[in-house]
């Protein structure tokens, strides 16, 4: 098992997507279609993920550059195509990394005298957002000869990283003949997050009429800022004590937060459905670990004035260059605080209308109606989904057509496009076996980009194991 | 069962993974990505006024002045190991009516001189002030003896002075640096 995660762990990071899970989303992976919209129907009386291999997901995306762009062995030098890259990115491309690892997932449908359908479990998770700093990144790579009246922006710096887990609890019920719902409570245990997402002020140099010196270096309106959690208390700590400490964390021992999910599933006729959920409705409050790194103010430099003082002797001679640190400081003091903040977890919208059309399959040759005494399953199904999530610069959207094929009781094939920030010819596929009650599944992204992963911008993965009892 | 099916599964998802790779790609040219920022930074500037060169209380000349500064930034390993050359610009304008020798020596802790550069400044008049440049581009080699200062001495030599001389010496300079980041 052990080698197993390894290989899709190392597979993850060599390709690159966000957090869309358009495959999954309304399909028959019971565990996981529950976990994208707590209201969608469910036909199990019961279900149980194998432990760590329920759901592995990986996603990393670039929404302007491909590995290709940059590592293309074509003899072109590397620090040329790095400027093109450079010039090519603005500072609304980002780099996205997420990754979950389903721990544990169980549910059970209760048999009262109103069904409700319960589900749990605990996840992992990795969310990575960097937003392309574009004009640090132009400083950094060229400096500011060429861009004398320039302002680089500090606001271009955002990005966010967040390693936690998560505890969830959720209901699902029929609650009229053509509606279900359902909500899923969830509790964060974050075991490390680190973000910087507000950052404002620029730097110029600036050649003015009258200035003292041949340039003006002004810092205007800063306010940036940096916040940790999780960090400062695994600074001494040898490497084992670390995993120690991060499966305490794990175990509900880190910064603790809240968070809501909810769906429905509505149905218009035989045929026609329409699907909505929200999820991760809520905030970790980082209160213990934590470590914030302020600087703000403003501050013009000219250089260093001499003034060339008469000194007796013995008489030291003026500390231009203390004084000229002194005066940064002052004006641009950078403070190191320990105070907690409160941090929304990027919530998710997914929706979804489904036309199902084509014969019937034979599900036990009749209705299958244990919980939702829902419509019999035909064999096709079509239809169009649409996913945005909340990031630090915005909502960042995703629209999807997709069609599902059923071939008996056994296999399901559903194949989609979407249309995102990352692509606009993302085709992805994926097949799920049901065998015996172990149900697989597989889902990959960007299949056109499949024989290549360096030329794709975005590549996505799930794959996962379940127990599930019709 | 849980092994045969692992096993269709482990065979359907190694497809995947093996049908796709990362063609044509050479990640070993991380090795030679070098960033090559050229930074363009204010030095020091003064205005020297006439008087400056005259002692009224003793009615002497003054015919040298001098002042320094630390220059840390200079003196730091970090610069040293990544500063490849600069181009030192000091513009000189002159209201006095006196020409100037005006040298910038740079020091290390111990006073000693590591790299000193010298210039000549024009004689001006109060009416029509007289502008002067000096340029002195630093390669790899004297750009290392000069990371080896902290500070500059400042000298400003004027050849004979009076009580009646009137007017400004007033300098701007800049430096331009040529990093090498590897």
């Amino acid at each position: 098992m052990k080698n197993f995660l390894f290989i899709y762990l190392a597979f993850g990071l060599s390709v690159v997507v966000c957090q869309n899970k358009q495959l999954l989303y309304n399909w028959e992976v019971t565990p996981q279609t529950l976990m994208l919209n707590p209201g969608s129907h469910v036909s199990s009386q019961f279900h149980a993920g194998i432990p760590l291999a329920s759901q592995f997901h990986f996603n990393a995306g670039s929404s302007g550059v491909s590995v290709f762009d940059v590592f293309a062995d074509d003899g072109v030098d590397i620090n040329a195509k790095i400027s093109n890259t450079i010039s090519k990115l603005s500072s609304r491309d980002f780099f996205t990394v997420n990754q979950q690892l389903d721990v544990l997932n169980f549910g059970w449908l209760s048999k009262g005298m109103e069904p409700v359908y319960f589900s749990g479990g605990m996840y992992q998770e990795l969310d990575v957002i960097a937003y392309f700093p574009k004009d640090i990144a132009v400083l950094a790579w060229e400096g500011n000869r060429e861009y004398i009246g320039k302002a680089y922006d500090f606001n271009d710096v955002s990005a966010r990283a967040d390693l936690l887990t998560v505890y969830h609890f959720g209901v699902n019920k029929q609650v009229s003949k053509k509606l279900t719902a359902g909500v899923r409570l969830k509790l964060y245990s974050s075991l490390i997050s680190v973000s910087s997402t507000r950052n404002k002020g620029a730097f110029k140099t600036s050649i003015r009429e009258g200035s003292a010196n041949v340039y003006e270096h002004t810092i205007t309106d800063l306010d940036v800022e940096v916040k940790t959690s999780g960090f400062i208390s695994l600074d001494a700590l040898e490497q084992s004590q670390v995993s120690k400490k991060l499966l305490g964390r794990a175990l509900l021992g880190g910064n603790l937060g809240i968070g809501l999910d909810a769906g429905m599933t509505y149905q218009f006729d035989n045929q026609l459905s329409l699907t909505a959920s929200v999820l991760d409705l809520g905030a970790i409050f980082h209160t213990n670990d934590t470590e914030l790194y302020k600087a703000k103010g403003d501050y013009t430099l000219d250089g260093i004035e001499l003034i060339f003082p008469e000194l007796v002797n013995g008489e030291p001679a003026i500390p231009y260059y203390d004084n000229l640190e002194d005066d940064i400081a002052r004006e641009i003091p950078v403070d190191t605080l320990n105070t907690g903040y409160t941090q929304l977890r990027p919530t998710k919208i997914n929706a979804g209308l489904h036309y199902d059309f084509g014969r019937f399959v034979g599900d036990k040759g009749g209705c299958n109606c244990k919980n939702s005494g829902t419509k019999q399953k035909r064999v096709s199904q079509a239809g169009v989904q649409y996913f945005s999530i909340f990031r630090p610069r915005g909502l960042q959207f995703a629209g999807t057509l997709y069609y599902t094929r059923r071939f008996g009781k056994t296999l399901s094939i559903k194949t989609t496009y979407t249309l995102d920030s990352y692509s606009a010819k993302n085709v992805g596929a994926g097949l799920f076996l049901n065998l015996g009650g172990v149900n697989l599944f597989l889902a990959a992204d960007n299949l056109l980009q499949m024989s290549n992963l360096a030329k794709a911008n975005s590549v996505s993965l799930q794959v996962g194991l379940n127990y599930i009892l019709n | 069962m849980d092994v045969k099916i692992s096993k269709q599964f482990i065979l359907l998802t190694s497809i995947l993974l093996f049908v796709s790779c990362f063609d044509g790609t050479d990640f070993d040219q991380t090795n030679e990505v070098v960033l090559t920022p050229e930074i363009e930074l204010d030095l020091i500037y003064f205005n020297l006024e006439a008087s400056n060169f005259y002692d009224y209380a003793n009615n002497t000349e003054v015919l040298v002045v001098e002042d320094t500064t630390d220059l840390d930034f200079l003196g730091g390993s970090d610069i040293n190991d990544i500063i490849k050359g600069a181009d030192f610009y000091f513009e000189f304008t002159n209201t006095i009516a006196r020409g100037f020798n005006v040298s910038f020596d740079f020091l290390n802790n111990d006073n000693v001189s590591k790299y000193l550069m010298q210039t000549t400044v024009s004689p001006g008049s109060e009416n029509t002030p007289v502008v002067s440049y000096f340029v002195q581009s630093l390669d790899a080699l004297q750009i290392k003896e000069l990371t080896k200062a902290n500070k500059v001495l400042v000298t400003v030599t004027i050849p004979s002075s009076s009580q009646d001389l009137s007017g400004v010496l007033n300098l701007q300079s800049k430096t331009t640096y040529y990093l090498q980041i590897e």
